[in-house]
């Protein structure tokens, strides 16, 4: 019940589906998720958000049912109208919030190829970042002390580049709330290990295979030159 | 994949979909009494946008009295991300920001109102920097070298053992 109608507003929100995989070699394809943990940090988090605005609301309501006791009829009529406004309005904001945050926990890919990543998050604004390992420059992991309790981590992964308006900018790669932090760490600092030109620069392979090949012919030209002298020295 | 002509489905991209103007109306919209000017605004770049996609890169230009025209190399796209809201993809429509190496916390680039977005990430994924297995296999490459030089080493060495066998 509870899922069809979710997957009802997914549809009409027109939120896609699951993100498609990279292009990578085969069998490297890795999908992390969020751990269950970071759910139920969320929850807690909305709990408290709406305990605080119930405490609002019930003092507003309490100023109302005493401010109309004194009031003209036509204040009255205001007043109450004001009061189912104002319950109303706060059923409905938490029922969104709620379900905002379990969409927020069920919509979220971070998808590792060995040759990049791809990261998906977001309902009302889906935000997709795919980026190479050939353009990581650092990985960052980062907890707070409640987080840690509940055995949850971010990573970052950072690309060249500014992004200074905050972890939400650009250039960053965000495996938020996982439970399996330093595995991810190391899988993605593994991955970077293979490529040894990282970083900023328009080196391409073809480049970097071309000169390879030069330097080694020349070498090739040195060793046949030595073999020479040393036959020629050789005879007697 | 330097050099090698984008797919004909890429490369006969030049304008952005109808669409666009459709969200650009939204857009204006929600500026409120600002909606005449900036409606006026977006009408103007949605007229006057271009897109091209070549073997080396992307050309973007939009603007009459102010001229925008941003090139960008393909192999220097450090990430690729999509952009959606709730109205755009009523509208089917995505945003794809691609980003390179500048100070900039601005994405570089926003390509707009492309009739394939996703077939347009993969592509410009595919031309990306490290996006092919040849840049590992090139980093492997390595020992040839590495062997040949030891090779030089050993006949150097050959040779001083004979030289000095002869001074003797």
């Amino acid at each position: 019940m509870l899922r069809g109608i979710q997957d009802q507003l997914l549809d009409l929100m027109r939120v896609p589906y699951e993100p498609q995989p990279p292009d990578g070699s085969a069998g490297s394809i890795h999908i992390f998720r969020s751990g269950r943990n970071y759910y139920r940090w969320r929850l807690i988090v909305w709990l408290a958000a709406n305990f605080g605005v119930l405490v609002l609301v019930s003092i507003l309501l309490f100023v109302i049912s005493r401010a109309i006791r004194f009031a003209p009829p036509l204040g009255r009529f205001v007043g109450e109208a004001l009061a189912v406004l104002l319950v109303i309005g706060f059923l409905g904001s938490a029922l969104c919030s709620f379900l905002h945050q379990r969409f927020n926990y069920e919509l979220r890919w971070y998808i590792v190829t060995d040759r990049c990543l791809r990261v998906r998050s977001g309902i009302m604004n889906v935000h997709e970042i795919t980026t190479t390992f050939a353009n990581i420059q650092e990985v960052r992991l980062s907890s707070g002390p409640l987080q840690k309790l509940l055995g949850l981590a971010d990573v970052e992964v950072h690309s060249a580049g500014g992004g200074g308006k905050g972890s939400s900018s650009g250039h960053v790669a965000r495996f938020e709330g996982v439970d399996n932090a330093p595995e991810i760490r190391d899988f993605i600092l593994a991955r970077l290990r293979q490529y040894r030109d990282s970083g900023l620069g328009g080196k391409d392979a073809t480049h970097t295979a071309d000169t390879e090949e030069v330097t080694v012919a020349a070498a090739r030209a040195v060793l046949a030159e030595a073999r020479a002298l040393r036959t020629t020295l050789q005879q007697p | 994949m330097i050099g090698v002509p984008a797919p004909p489905e890429i490369a006969n991209v030049d304008r952005p979909r109808k669409e666009l103007l459709t969200w650009y109306f939204f857009k204006a919209l929600a500026t409120l009494f600002a909606f005449p000017v900036t409606m006026l605004l977006f009408y103007f770049r949605y007229h006057t946008m271009r897109y091209k996609f070549d073997a080396e890169g992307i050309h973007m230009s939009w603007g009459i009295l102010m001229r925008h025209e941003i090139m960008l190399n393909y192999s220097r796209i450090q990430d690729i991300q999509l952009h959606s809201n709730v109205v755009e993809r009523w509208l089917g429509l995505i945003r794809i920001e691609v980003q390179i190496a500048a100070g900039t916390s601005d994405s570089e680039m926003t390509l707009e109102g492309l009739p394939d977005p996703e077939g347009m990430r993969d592509f410009l994924y595919s031309r990306m920097r490290g996006s092919h297995p040849g840049t590992t296999t090139a980093a492997a490459g390595a020992p040839p070298l590495e062997g040949v030089l030891n090779e030089v080493a050993s006949e150097l060495r050959s040779i001083r053992e004979l030289l000095e066998g002869r001074r003797t």
